[in-house]
């Protein structure tokens, strides 16, 4: 039996996070807004209208061809794609085609071991075949035998991006997402938001038998959006593809349909060829023309990549791979800790134990953007000195991190207010050592007896006298001294 | 002469001057409308009476209320001394392409019958913001696709106010005749092939053309996106020059509209055009017709025609500009056949919008499924002439036939913009500041005469098309009367953004010829009242 | 003209129709697809013109450059005033949406 292999190229349309929409002022995030509220005679087509470009659409689009490696094209053209579909109300949309806004870059994508089959993990890099800059269309949906159309979304800029067919598993293709999702917001270019259609994506499938070089038929998936659903269809239509093969049938260059809710692929109408699109030269927009100068301004600030920045959190902090990993899911909690290890200057390792242990619930369950967080980086180092000194225990730093977050005092100012400083006093760990003691006859003679593990008991009450200040490695001394 | 025959600069002084008001002013248009327009185009016409043969026609929508009340306010603001902007008074019209808000805006085609434009087109809105007083929506070819005005779903068609059984050109008809009868001084149409040049020049009028991307187009219903220039029609070149000051500008709505600063038009005009090299083309003294067999023939410009612009030479001759014959425009002939695909190709995409799904037309019978829905809108709300256009740039533009036809065309585009880059060069061996041509091939046909071949009917503009490829401006100006008692206009073509140049000579011709016989010439439909 | 002259054949029409989405009586059809064939003859004037290849595309007919090109627009929010009379032009419109027919959809297999 023939071995196949699975051949995946991907086609992501990218919301940019731009405040207005690619060709007029309207506001260009719609979410939860009544339909066609965020619409103006420009979005919805209406005769005698004329588009301008949005020059943050092109800022943005700038900042992800350089992520991506890729060539930013000194003048690209606008095209009209024509064809007639609802939420389309121009009847065409304006795109780009033969000379789009960058080509070429690659994306590094490390996949990790749950997802290799041989469960080692390995790195494959996908080639990027090119950008272009486009608005998005309207959105239509089905209320009985008649369909609902909404312009919100119509004029939303986009930025398409499409892959080579490097990617050879449903689970690269995922990985691909989640990585280009990470680098979106990091360069904070697109909410990158699957669910809310922010990130789209269309699966190109085809397989041909492992050691093949050609290209056979492919299927395009189209309306996936969460990436379990990008797995789960380029699965099953590659068992699908796989099936008809063996039973000696040939792939057809279907559109697919991704239903969510059933879980299974529908087709859609057959492909239009390009031919049919007639693409022309957008005769209301000029070439777009962007200057070395233009560029180097934009990237003035471009940051180092989320890669980059994990692998030098390793080299440079000597961090293990999973902890430079999870700090460098988000760019501002990469510069959270950074900044932190800075201040505090001691162990980096600590600082990564107390960030994903502790903040980042907290940031996780308050929905809290690290880089405005009232326990900044500056407080967080303090408070670990803090600890570091002996002036306050582990138990009320961790405490404190909550209430600098709440109060926004500085650890020190909250330590003398409430007067939470570490008792080291000899004699005042004693006597409450001895009073515990004298009031536990029966987990002395235990102790006693042999039972150690009830030293953790002892300190622990000697610390709830004492409200949690005492330094509990001198109260265990003193206890085993007592206890002896 | 009544007060609606002065010129625009005439009634503005007369404004200012406190001798007229513009309601009095604006009651003289009406007036004059009521007399000599008929009935307004509508869907359903009925029969053609024989009154209709002997009026106008030139409006499809009157917005007689909007304008009284703009009238009055201009009133009061010139007794309170205030500034009540250049075109205080000046009742104007529009040709029914440009979209005015909360007015039917109906592009003379079924399919926008019933469109309420939610806004209004800059050209309009700065005309209004002068003071100008919108008469109303005045009718045009279907989507301007057409010289005659003819194919307007709007009957009756507008006729020439010279001879009510010919056509006053097009596509804009409407405008070129509400301002030869009287009716408005100025009016606001549109150039894309030559369809403010050759009404004009048809109803004896001056039509301008300015420079692509001198007036914005936004609210200008498209046509051929790449071709398409918002322009004045008006009595003579000072009123054309008034206008033009009020609507040419950068506008933030229109990425294609030129940033350079606006000149002062008015003063140009004063100027001396001593000096000025003016050129004759042989190129522009031929036309190049399709014959009944398919066959194409070079046939010189009809005697009238060449005479008429080798006058104009001598008039300017005669005032000190140099004129410089012989002067190579070869790719001239090619202007209609790159227009029949590049217009084409950019009409059939324009048009896509209209769906029945957003505005305008939508099919009343039963429809299963959406394509039934586009097909039977599209195909029972557009005229011929649309369709034809549909057809044509879905053909040319399709990706197997767009080498051969499209982007050839673009091609040839290039070089019909050399000829004209050639013979302005400053530094080359022509430096024109002008290039002086007849209009039109013939003077306006009569009705039904070429209407219904759409070929014979585009070679109509073959001398104006070139500028419009180019993106050159243009004006037509009226150079007398045929042996048929019809206008000839003569038509300047001059290097990017030189309005004033062309507004200039044309000022001197005028006042050349102020004195000449056939000036006293007026309309028939005016005569016969 | 004779029927081998005419480029736009029958069946070339009737796809232009179906891409145009026209629905054509026979008699438009007759007089638009001989004034297509007619136009076409005019257009292939253009075949017959020497073209160097490096010859550009005009796009527009007028240059732009620096002086003459607008800014593109700056990403600021300016609210359309009034939205209802952009939905109040549609034919159909319910609830808030524009209605169409439904679109048929073909399920795999
Ligand atoms: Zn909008």
């Amino acid at each position: 039996m023939t071995a196949y292999e699975t051949v995946i190229g991907l086609e992501t349309h990218i919301q940019l996070n731009t405040l207005t929409k690619i060709f007029c002022a309207c506001k260009a995030d719609s979410w939860e807004d009544a339909p066609n509220s965020n619409i103006c005679p420009v979005c919805t087509g209406l005769p005698g209208v004329l588009p301008v470009l949005n020059e943050r659409v092109v800022e943005k689009a700038v900042l992800l061809a350089e992520a991506m490696h890729a060539e930013v094209q000194p003048i690209s053209y606008f095209d009209r794609k024509n064809y007639f579909y609802p939420d389309l109300p121009k009847g065409f949309q304006i795109s780009q085609f033969d000379v789009p806004v960058a080509l070429g870059g690659y994306l590094e994508l490390p996949i990790p071991a749950a997802a290799d089959p041989e469960g080692k993990g390995y790195v494959t890099r996908v080639r990027i075949h090119k950008l272009h800059i486009e608005e998005d269309a309207g959105k239509t949906k089905n209320d009985g035998n008649e369909r609902q159309v909404d312009f919100n979304r119509c004029g939303v800029p986009l930025v398409e991006m499409v892959t080579e067919p490097d990617l050879r598993t449903a689970d690269e293709a995922a990985q691909y997402l989640i990585r280009l999702r990470q680098l979106l917001r990091w360069i904070g270019i697109s909410e990158a938001d699957m669910e809310k259609g922010n990130l789209r994506c269309d699966a190109n499938v085809s397989i041909r038998p492992v050691g093949a070089t050609h290209l056979n038929e492919k299927t395009e998936i189209k309306n996936v959006n969460s990436i379990d659903s990008v797995r789960e269809a380029i699965r099953k239509e590659v068992e699908r593809q796989t099936r008809e093969v063996e039973e000696g049938n040939s792939i057809k260059a279907w559109t697919l349909e991704w239903d969510q809710d059933a879980g299974v692929l529908r087709k859609m109408r057959s492909k239009e060829t390009e031919a049919d699109y007639r693409y022309f030269r957008e005769p209301d927009l000029l070439p777009l023309h962007i200057s070395e100068e233009w560029k180097t301004a934009i990237l003035a600030d471009f940051p180092e990549r989320p890669l980059e920045r994990k692998a030098r959190f390793m080299q440079d902090y000597n961090l293990p791979e999973y902890d430079a990993d999870i700090l460098t899911l988000e760019r501002a909690l990469s510069d959270y800790f950074e900044a932190t290890v800075k201040t505090y200057g001691g162990d980096s390792k600590k600082v990564s134990n107390w960030l994903m242990n502790d903040v980042l619930r907290m940031i996780n369950e308050d929905h809290l953007d690290p880089a405005a967080m009232r326990l900044t980086p500056q407080y967080l180092a303090e408070l670990l000195k803090l600890v570091d000194a002996g002036t306050i225990n582990i138990t009320t730093g961790k405490a404190l991190l909550q209430q600098v977050q709440e109060s926004g005092k500085a650890p020190m100012q909250l330590v003398e207010e409430q007067g939470l400083a570490q008792v080291s006093d000899d004699a005042a760990i004693r006597a409450v050592c001895e009073q515990i003691i004298a009031a536990s006859p029966d987990e002395v003679a235990a102790y006693r007896g042999g039972k150690d593990s009830l030293m953790g008991w002892f300190v622990g009450q000697v610390m709830r006298e004492m409200r949690g200040k005492a330094d509990a490695k001198l109260a265990k001394e003193v206890l085993v001294e007592l206890l002896k | 002469m009544e007060l609606c025959d002065l010129s625009a600069v005439e009634v503005r002084d007369l404004l200012l001057e406190k001798k007229v008001s513009a309601v009095e002013v604006l009651d003289a248009c009406q007036a004059r409308i009521d007399a000599v327009d008929g009935r307004p185009g509508t869907l359903e016409p009925g029969g053609e009476t024989k009154e209709d043969a002997q009026r106008v026609h030139a409006f499809i929508t009157r917005t007689p209320e909007l304008a009284r009340a703009q009238a009055e306010a201009v009133d009061k603001q010139i007794a309170a001394g205030e500034d009540s902007g250049p075109l205080a008074g000046i009742p104007f019209t529009v040709k029914d392409i440009f979209c005015v808000k909360d007015t039917p805006s109906t592009a003379a085609s079924r399919i926008l019958a019933n469109f309420n434009a939610p806004y209004t087109a800059t050209a309009v809105e700065r005309l209004q913001a002068a003071g100008a007083l919108m008469l109303g929506k005045v009718n045009l070819d279907e989507f301007t696709y057409g010289s005659s005005s003819e194919s307007s779903a709007f009957q009756p068609s507008p006729r020439n106010p010279w001879d009510t059984t010919r056509v006053p050109g097009g596509s804009s008809g409407g405008s070129a005749a509400s301002v030869a009868a009287g009716e408005a001084f100025l009016s606001l149409g549109t150039d894309t092939a030559g369809s403010i040049r050759q009404p004009a020049a048809f109803c004896g009028v001056v039509g301008l053309k300015p420079t692509y991307g001198r007036v914005s187009r936004y609210g200008l219903i498209a046509f051929g996106s790449s071709l398409d220039c918002p322009g004045p029609l008006a009595r003579n070149a000072k009123d054309a020059a008034l206008m033009l000051q009020a609507m040419a500008g950068p506008d933030p709505r229109d990425a294609t509209a030129a940033t350079l600063d606006v000149p002062d038009y008015l003063a140009a005009l004063e100027k001396d055009i001593k000096g000025k090299r003016i050129g004759l083309s042989p190129d522009y003294f031929q036309i190049t017709f399709p014959q009944a067999d398919g066959a194409y023939s070079q046939q010189p410009v009809p005697e009238e025609m060449r005479a008429a612009v080798l006058h104009a030479a001598d008039i300017y001759r005669a005032l000190g500009a140099e004129i410089v014959e012989d002067v190579p425009m070869p790719n001239t002939r090619y202007g209609i056949p790159v227009y029949f695909v590049i217009s084409r190709v950019e009409a059939a995409s324009n048009l896509h919008r209209y769906d029945g799904v957003k505005y305008g037309y939508r099919t009343q019978q039963a429809v299963g499924e959406l394509k039934d829905l586009y097909r039977k809108s599209r195909g029972e709300g557009f005229g011929l002439q649309p369709k034809l256009r549909i057809l044509m740039g879905m053909y040319v533009s399709a990706a197997q036939y767009s080498e051969q036809y499209y982007r050839r065309a673009l091609r040839v585009r290039t070089l019909i913009r050399r000829d004209f880059e050639e013979a302005f060069d400053p530094q080359g061996k022509y430096r024109l500041d002008a290039l002086l041509t007849s209009t039109t091939p013939t003077s306006a046909f009569p009705i039904q005469d070429v209407y219904g071949d759409s070929v014979l009917m585009q070679y109509a503009d073959q001398l104006t098309v070139p500028a419009n490829h180019a993106g050159v401006p243009g004006i037509s100006f009226p150079a007398g009367f045929g042996a048929d008692g019809l206008p000839i206009g003569l038509q300047l073509l001059g290097p990017d953004y030189s309005e004033a140049t062309l507004l200039q000579l044309t000022h001197a011709y005028e006042q050349a010829s102020a004195g000449a016989e056939w000036r006293k010439k007026r309309p028939a439909v005016l005569e016969v009242r | 003209m004779s029927e081998k002259e005419q480029v736009i054949t029958p069946e070339v029409f009737d796809h232009l129709v179906q891409l145009a989405a026209l629905e054509l009586d026979e008699e438009q059809a007759d007089y638009l697809r001989r004034e297509l064939n007619s136009q076409l003859s005019a257009i292939r004037e253009l075949e017959a013109i020497q073209l160097d290849p490096e010859t550009p595309l005009a796009s527009h007919g007028v240059p732009y450059d620096g002086n003459n090109s607008p800014a593109l627009r700056e990403d600021v929010w300016q609210a359309c005033e009034d939205v209802e009379a952009i939905t109040r032009q549609a034919p159909q419109f319910e609830d808030g949406y524009l209605i169409v027919p439904d679109i048929p959809h073909t399920p795999l297999e």
